[in-house]
C-alpha cells in the first residue's frame, strides 16, 4: 500500500512538474512576465497541494466507507470545531495569495516616469501597426506578413495601445502579459525584455472575422543591434518619402 | 401515471377538459411536473444542438482550414457558447427545480402555474429565435457569447442574426426571471407545515438562493442588451465610443450579469450533490447549517467579482476584485468538507447517480482551483483569454451541469417515470465521459500556457500546438459517445426500464414518500416533517423515539444509533 501510493505520488508530480508548474515550460522572457511566473509558481504549487488533499480525502472516503453491511452508520450531523478549522484555514490561505498577488501586480503595472523606448501600438482589424515615437519610425503588417518589432533588450520599453475599431488585446505569450486595446481608453504598459530572441505575439480578444490572423513577431535584440536597426530604418524611411512613399 | 390513465379515459366525450391527450396536454399543462420535464427534455435537446456544434469546432481545430472558414467557425463557438450557458445549463437547472422543489416543500405545485407555463414557453421561443439565426443570409450571431461592444454593435456586426441573438438571450432571460419570481414564492409561501426554513433540503434551499441572484443579475442583462439593441437600430450610440459612448461599460454590465451567471449555474447542481451524497451515504448532510450559510456567502460575493473578467483591461480596481474573488472561493471550498464529512464514516453504495456526483465534485474541484489561479490578477493577465480560461470554465461547467447534472437525471428519473435507468449503461456513460472530459479539457491548460488564444479558428502549423489539440478533438469524441449512451439508456429504460417503486434508494427527502410518478396534487399524505430529512425520520423511528430529529437547533443528531435496521424500501 505505501510503495503503491509513493508510485502514484511520483506520477502525479512528474505530471504536474511538466505542465502546470512550470506554466508550459514558459518562464517569461521579460521582466514583468518572470515576476508573474513566479507568482504563478508559488500560487499554481498551493493550488495543487490543496488539490491532491481533497482529492485524497475524497478517494479515501469513497473507498473506505463503502457498504460493507446493513448497519446503519453514524448520523452524527455537526462537528463544529471542525467547521472553524476547514473555513479559516481557507481564509488564510488565499489571505497569503492575496498579498503575494498584490505585490507582483504592482511591480509589474508600475510605469516608469522615463522609459527607454515608447512604441505606440494601434491594433486594427485584422493587423498591427507599430510607431516608434522618437525614432520616427513605423511597422505596419500586410497580409500574410505579420509586422516585426524590433526591441532592444533590458530596456524599459512603454507600449501604448490603441484601437480605432473594435476591442483588441496585445499578447506576447512569452511575456506572460496582456493588455487590452480598447477604443476610448488610453492603456499604457512598461515591458522589460530581458533574454534575445523572436517571440511571436498574437491578439487575445476576439475582433471579428480573421482574429486568428492577427499575429506579429517580437524580435528582441541587443542595444547594439537596436540602434542599428533603427539607423537602417531611419535611411530607408527618408529614402522612401523622397520617393514619396510613407508608412 | 395513474391520473394520467384516468384522465385520458374520461377524453372521448369531449366535454369541457379535453385537454388530457397527448401534446394537447403537454402544451396546455400548468402542472409543475410537466412543465419541469419540458424543460428538461428541451434543454437537452439544446444540449445535443451545441454538442454538435463543439464538435465540428473541435474537428476544425485537430487540422485548422479543412472543414469550415473562419466566419462559420466564429458563428458556431458564439452559438455553442450560447447555447450552452443560456439554453441549457440554467434551464437545465431550473427544470430540475421545477419539478423537484415543490415535492421537496411538500407542495401541490407552483405558487404561479400558469406564469410558470408562459415562462417554459418564453424559453423555448427565445431559444428558437436565437438558433434561428442560423438560417438568416448572413447567418448566425458570431460575436462571442458575450457579445463585446463596438463588435457586436451594427459597424461591426451587421445583419439580422445578431438581432435574433439579442431578442432570443431577452426573452429566455426574462423567462428566468418569471421563474425566479415563482420559486422565491413557492418557498416562501408554499411549504407544508413543519418545513421550517431550517428543515429545507439543500436542493430547495440552493433554489431560493439562485433565484434571488437571477432576480438581482437578469435584469442587467435584458438592460443591457436593450441598450445594446438600441444602439444597433435605433443609433443610440451607448456604446459607441466615436459619439463619447464607452465600449467598457457594456463589460461591466455583460459581467455584472455574467459572474453571478456562474454560480446561478453552479449551485443548482451543488444542491443536486448534496441530495444524493447522503442518500446513497446513508448519512445526514454534514453541517447542513453551515453548508446554507457557505450557500449565502457565494450568493452575497457572487454580485461583487465581476470585475475579475475585466483585469486585462486596465480599467477596473484590482486589489478588491481579486480580493473578493479569492474570497468567494471560501464557501466553495468549504461546500467540499460538507460532501466529504458526509460521506465520512457512511456506508456508501455505488448506483449511477453516485458516480456521477463523485465525478462531478472530482472534476469540479479542478475547476474551481484553476479559478482561485485567475483570481489573483498578474496570473490572469498571463492565462485570460487563452485556452487557460477555455479549460477552467469547461471544468467547472462539466463539474456541475455536466456530471451533477447527469446524476440528477440517474437520481430522479424513476421519481419522473416509475422506471430506473439501466446501471450498466450508466456506468459506460460515466466512465467514457469521465475518460472523454478529462482527455479534451486537461491539456487545453496547457495549450493556453503555451500562448494559444480562445476563438481562433486557425494557430499556425509552426505554433507547436497540434498534437494537443488532436488529443483534446479526440476526448471531444469520446465525450459525444458517453452522451450518445445515455440517449440510449434514455430511451430503452422509458419503455423497458426495471419499476422503480416509490423510493428506490432510500431518500431521504419528501418527492420520494409519494409515488413514482406523483400524482397531479402531489401527495395523498405527508409525513410528520420534524428534520430536513422527515422520510428518513419516518423510515427509521427509533431515532425520533430518542428525541434526536425534533431538533432543528445544532445539537448532534443520535450519535450512538448503531442499531441494525432494516432500511424501509
Amino acid at each position: 500500500m505505501p510503495r503503491l501510493r509513493h508510485a502514484a505520488l511520483l506520477l502525479v508530480l512528474t505530471l504536474a512538474g511538466c505542465g502546470l508548474v512550470d506554466h508550459g515550460g514558459n518562464r517569461g522572457s521579460s521582466q514583468q512576465g518572470r515576476d508573474i511566473f513566479d507568482l504563478w509558481q508559488g500560487s499554481v504549487i498551493a493550488a495543487l497541494v490543496v488539490g491532491f488533499l481533497v482529492w485524497g480525502l475524497i478517494f479515501w472516503a469513497a473507498i473506505r466507507y463503502r457498504r460493507r453491511g446493513d448497519e446503519i452508520p453514524t448520523q452524527r450531523q455537526y462537528i463544529f470545531s471542525l467547521e472553524i478549522v476547514y473555513t479559516a484555514l481557507p481564509v488564510l490561505i488565499v489571505a497569503v495569495l492575496f498579498v503575494f498577488a498584490y505585490q507582483t501586480q504592482r511591480d509589474v503595472q508600475e510605469v516608469s516616469s522615463n522609459p527607454d523606448l515608447v512604441v505606440e501600438v494601434d491594433g486594427f482589424q485584422w493587423q498591427w501597426q507599430f510607431h516608434y515615437v522618437e525614432e520616427d519610425i513605423t511597422v505596419t503588417g500586410l497580409p500574410d506578413e505579420p509586422p516585426v518589432m524590433v526591441l532592444p533588450v533590458d530596456q524599459t520599453i512603454r507600449f501604448v495601445l490603441r484601437s480605432d475599431d473594435v476591442i483588441h488585446s496585445f499578447y506576447v505569450p512569452d511575456f506572460l502579459y496582456k493588455r487590452d486595446v480598447i477604443p476610448g481608453v488610453d492603456n499604457q504598459i512598461d515591458v522589460d525584455v530581458v533574454d534575445t530572441g523572436r517571440y511571436t505575439g498574437r491578439c487575445a480578444e476576439f475582433c471579428g472575422l480573421d482574429h486568428s490572423k492577427m499575429t506579429f513577431e517580437v524580435d528582441a535584440v541587443t542595444m547594439a543591434d537596436f540602434r542599428n536597426w533603427v539607423d537602417e530604418q531611419q535611411s530607408a524611411g527618408e529614402a522612401a518619402s523622397s520617393d514619396g512613399g510613407g508608412s | 401515471m395513474t391520473v394520467t390513465t384516468e384522465r385520458k379515459a374520461a377524453t372521448p366525450s369531449g366535454g369541457p377538459p379535453p385537454a388530457s391527450s397527448g401534446l394537447l396536454r403537454w402544451i396546455t399543462t400548468t402542472d409543475h411536473k410537466m412543465i419541469g420535464l419540458s424543460y428538461i427534455f428541451t434543454s437537452l435537446a439544446f444540449f445535443a444542438i451545441g454538442g454538435v456544434l463543439a464538435l465540428v469546432i473541435r474537428t476544425e481545430l485537430a487540422d485548422p482550414g479543412e472543414i469550415i472558414d473562419a466566419e462559420t467557425y466564429n458563428q458556431f463557438f458564439t452559438m455553442h457558447g450560447s447555447i450552452m450557458i443560456y439554453l441549457f445549463a440554467v434551464p437545465f437547472g431550473f427544470g430540475l427545480a421545477n419539478y423537484i422543489v415543490p415535492l421537496q416543500i411538500g407542495a401541490p405545485d407552483m405558487a404561479f402555474p400558469r406564469l410558470n407555463a408562459l415562462g417554459y414557453w418564453m424559453y423555448l421561443f427565445g431559444g428558437t429565435v436565437m438558433v434561428a439565426g442560423f438560417l438568416t443570409a448572413g447567418g448566425s450571431a458570431s460575436f462571442g457569447w458575450f457579445a463585446y461592444a463596438p463588435l457586436s454593435g451594427a459597424t461591426y456586426s451587421p445583419g439580422i442574426g445578431p438581432d435574433l441573438w439579442i431578442i432570443g438571450v431577452v426573452v429566455t432571460s426574462t423567462a428566468g426571471i418569471l421563474t425566479a419570481v415563482n420559486l422565491v414564492t413557492t418557498i416562501v409561501m408554499l411549504r407544508a407545515p413543519g418545513m421550517t426554513m431550517f428543515r429545507m433540503p439543500i436542493f430547495t434551499w440552493n433554489m431560493l438562493v439562485v433565484s434571488v441572484m437571477v432576480l438581482l443579475a437578469f435584469p442587467v442583462l435584458t438592460s443591457a442588451l436593450a441598450m445594446l439593441f438600441a444602439d444597433r437600430r435605433l443609433d443610440a450610440h451607448i456604446f459607441d465610443v466615436s459619439e463619447d459612448g464607452t465600449p467598457v461599460l457594456w463589460q461591466h454590465l455583460f459581467w455584472f450579469f455574467g459572474h453571478p451567471e456562474v454560480y446561478i449555474i453552479a449551485l443548482p447542481f451543488f444542491g443536486v450533490i448534496t441530495e444524493i451524497i447522503p442518500v446513497f451515504s446513508r448519512r445526514p448532510v454534514f453541517a447542513y447549517k453551515g453548508l446554507i450559510m457557505a450557500t449565502l456567502a457565494i450568493g452575497g460575493l457572487s454580485v461583487g467579482v465581476w470585475a475579475h473578467h475585466m483585469f486585462a483591461t486596465g480599467v477596473v480596481l484590482l486589489p478588491f476584485f481579486s480580493a473578493l474573488s479569492l474570497l468567494i472561493a471560501v464557501p466553495t471550498g468549504v461546500k467540499f468538507f460538507n460532501w466529504i464529512g458526509t460521506m465520512w464514516r457512511g456506508q456508501i453504495t455505488y448506483s449511477s447517480a453516485m458516480l456521477f456526483t463523485i465525478g462531478s465534485i472530482v472534476v469540479f474541484l479542478l475547476g474551481g482551483l484553476t479559478g482561485v489561479l485567475q483570481a489573483l490578477a498578474p496570473v490572469d493577465f498571463s492565462v485570460t483569454d487563452t485556452y487557460f480560461v477555455v479549460a477552467h470554465m469547461h471544468y467547472v461547467i462539466f463539474g456541475t451541469a455536466g456530471f451533477a447534472g447527469f446524476a440528477a437525471v440517474y437520481y430522479w428519473f424513476p421519481k419522473f417515470t416509475g422506471k430506473l435507468l439501466d446501471e450498466r449503461l450508466g456506468i459506460a456513460h460515466f466512465v467514457l465521459l469521465f475518460i472523454g472530459v478529462n482527455m479534451t479539457f486537461l491539456v487545453q491548460h496547457e495549450l493556453g500556457l503555451r500562448g494559444m488564444p480562445r476563438r481562433v479558428n486557425d494557430y499556425g502549423a509552426g505554433a507547436g500546438f497540434t498534437t494537443l489539440n488532436v488529443i483534446s478533438t479526440i476526448g471531444s469524441y469520446i465525450i459525444a459517445v458517453a452522451v450518445l449512451i445515455f440517449a440510449i439508456n434514455l430511451l430503452l429504460s422509458l419503455r423497458k426500464g426495471k419499476p422503480a417503486g416509490n423510493d428506490p434508494w432510500g431518500g431521504q427527502t419528501l418527492e420520494w414518500w409519494t409515488t413514482s410518478p406523483p400524482p397531479e396534487h402531489n401527495f395523498d399524505s405527508l409525513p410528520p416533517i420534524r428534520s430536513e430529512r422527515p422520510v428518513w425520520d419516518a423510515h427509521h423511528p427509533e431515532a425520533i423515539a430518542f428525541g434526536h430529529a425534533s431538533d432543528s437547533g445544532n445539537g448532534q443528531r443520535g450519535n450512538g444509533q448503531r442499531k441494525p435496521v432494516e432500511d424501509a424500501p
